[in-house]
């Protein structure tokens, strides 16, 4: 199919949904909502809201294909794909060098092996368990009444990060409450949770091998305070690109140019 | 005319299978735990073998014996008995495998009731020794079963019962030959309710059942198919009739698996023409083994390379239930193995039931996009 074309992704997860528009090897144009409750609708809305940005009608969208876990109610794409190809696809598309991948989204968190062509190796993803994902900092960040964007710079300013041994989400939260009954430093604690997630998700990276560079991708990569965690625990510089929440949606409109 | 829909309703409600077949024969009904049991001695004595797998109904009860590391099987067949869903059965048997099983017996013993018989197999089944002391175990399995159930097992009795689970095998080893050539043949999800239904069936009805369904299935003209992945799963057993449904709106096919409720049970057969207890002796000193015992270092990866290999599998799938250590402790060299030939794996941790379909379908589809 010629590359001209206008393909697009869209990656409705747990917590947000994401577009992304491709032409000629070129992100023309990305975009984040909500998901809420009807994945169906947030699919159609975002796919829109991204049109509108880009100031593109439907018509001219040649081949959509739909990511995420809300990917197969989304009726007008033509495929749906799983969010670890798709994420593989976009990680390599932002930079050919990337060899692992580590994606932590609302719901799981996945780390993916990627062979020299950027294909999927293998990859390992969380149990039903809402440890070391978006969510868990979700729940700590009621527990701690600040604000979630809040959370990254708040723990590089921590003196040292509190101990927490639990890695199941009710477990630490108890132990978070804990901490803060003892009068810890609310700094300390988000730190402390930073690196809890970071043991986790780490541990999990190395069933499936980690090879250099690597590289973050989905909303938690938002938050600076995992990012260092993760880098200190993996003893390696992080890869984190600015559209790294969409990874999964630019991977998505890739693969659509290859249908 | 659907020629699965008898083997659907036994696989649904094994245990009203078992309550009719004892209205109408009369016989006793033994359960048994796991793929070691000798179900031809159970057979020739007039009995009806029940392969007892949990009914996935919430635990309650088992929990006050149990405690929650102990597998989803386990605690999940307890709850049954201690409900009383069991209550057709006279008596039950365990085969001394896992832990659990055996921690299983000691419970039942002192709280279920009924008969009850520990088949204390060796550890190691692919020595010398391990043939005598197999044929002793079977002899006072013998003698177990003639005082509690109050019969003699004849040598004639015992070799019809050896040709009649022979019958059944061979019918189960079509259907898996079928399916290897023809993926298409047969859905997953009915050659699951066969074979739920053959562990819980009279032996002679389902040998019958099985050859009649294998000869419709095999006269039928193949259809032309889609290319498809082909997938061995290996693991404890599946109780988890969805995963096939699963796998194959994703593209995928099973062509072979080994569980202790599919391949292992019914692959190879028991000489019919030996001393009957020896025969059967010799079965399980030559079959794959499952974690629990012993045959060789790498007895069972090596087995799993050469079936990927010998049906053309495109990439296998562990399904272990979740804190069966036995299988926990052989996945990480029969992967390694896999991975020295090259062969795509995917780990998937199961509860006794399915319980994060969402999950289990991304990661299949995943890993189906990947191979």
């Amino acid at each position: 199919m010629a590359k001209d074309i206008i393909t697009a992704g869209i990656d409705v997860g747990s917590i947000s949904a994401k577009a992304a528009l491709l032409q000629h090897d070129r992100i023309v144009a990305t975009h984040v909502i909500l998901t809420g409750y009807n994945s169906q609708n947030a699919g159609r809305q975002v796919f829109d809201l991204v049109l509108q940005q880009a100031g593109l009608d439907a018509g001219k969208v040649a081949k959509i294909v739909a990511t995420g876990y809300g990917r197969n109610s989304i009726a007008f794409a033509h495929k749906a794909v799983t969010e670890i190809t798709c994420h593989a696809a976009g990680a390599y598309f932002l930079d050919r060098r990337v060899r692992t991948i580590i994606d932590i989204g609302g719901q799981d968190s996945k780390a993916i092996a990627l062979d020299d062509s950027g294909k999927v190796k293998d990859f390992a993803m969380n149990d039903k368990c809402a440890a070391g994902t978006g969510r868990f900092l979700e729940v700590m960040a009621r527990a701690l009444e600040v604000d979630l964007d809040a959370f990254g710079a708040m723990s590089l300013t921590a003196g040292q990060a509190a101990s927490i041994s639990s890695l199941c989400t009710v477990f630490a939260e108890s132990e978070v409450i804990s901490l803060i009954a003892r009068g810890e430093q609310r700094p300390n604690i988000i730190a402390g949770i930073h690196a809890s997630i970071a043991s986790r998700v780490v541990s999990m990276a190395k069933r499936v091998g980690v090879r250099a560079p690597v590289m973050m991708t989905g909303g938690v990569s938002k938050n600076i305070g995992v990012v260092k965690a993760l880098e200190e625990k993996l003893g390696a510089n992080l890869i984190v690109s600015d559209r790294a929440q969409v990874t999964g949606a630019i991977g998505a409109a890739i693969i659509a140019v290859g249908l | 005319m659907d020629h699965f829909q008898r083997f659907r309703e036994i696989s649904a409600n094994p245990g009203r299978y078992a309550e009719e077949w004892k209205k109408k024969t009369g016989g006793k009904v033994v359960g048994h735990l796991c793929s070691y049991t000798p179900v031809e001695l159970i057979v020739a004595a007039g009995a009806l073998p029940f392969r007892i797998l949990s009914s996935g109904a919430q635990i309650a009860q088992a929990d006050g014996y149990l405690q929650a590391y102990c597998c989803g099987l386990v605690r999940g067949v307890l709850e049954d008995a201690l409900a009383g869903r069991l209550a057709f059965l006279d008596g039950t048997v365990f085969p001394h495998t896992c832990d659990t099983i055996q921690r299983l017996s000691d419970i039942w013993r002192m709280n279920i009731g009924g008969f009850h018989a520990d088949v204390i197999l060796p550890v190691k089944l692919d020595t010398e020794s391990a043939a005598e002391y197999m044929l002793a175990v079977l002899q006072r399995f013998k003698a177990d079963l003639e005082a509690g159930l109050g019969v003699t097992l004849s040598e004639a009795a015992l070799g019809e019962a050896i040709r009649i689970c022979n019958r059944g095998r061979k019918g189960l080893e079509r259907l898996y030959a079928l399916r290897r050539k023809r993926p298409d043949a047969i859905a997953g999800s009915d050659l699951h309710a066969v074979f739920r239904a053959a562990l819980v069936m009279d032996r002679a009805e389902l040998a019958d059942a099985l050859e009649k369904l294998a000869d419709m299935l095999e006269s039928r003209a193949p259809q032309a198919a889609p290319p498809v992945k082909r997938l061995v799963l290996s693991g404890g057993l599946c109780s988890m009739p969805d995963i096939y449904q699963v796998v194959e709106s994703s593209g995928g096919r099973v062509v072979w698996d080994d569980f202790c409720t599919g391949a292992r049970y019914f692959e190879g057969l028991v000489d019919e023409n030996g001393a009957p207890l020896a025969a059967i002796a010799q079965r399980y000193r030559q079959r794959v083994v499952c974690p629990a015992k012993h045959a060789g270092i790498h007895n069972r990866g090596q087995y799993l390379v050469d079936k990927v290999k010998s049906y053309q599998a495109d990439g296998v799938i562990f399904l272990l239930l979740k804190f069966c250590d036995p299988h926990a402790f052989d996945y990480p060299y029969m992967k390694a193995m896999l991975d020295k030939e090259n062969i795509p794996s995917m780990l998937f941790e199961i509860e006794d039931q399915i319980s994060s379909e969402g999950q289990l379908r991304t990661r299949c589809e995943a890993f189906l996009e990947m191979l």
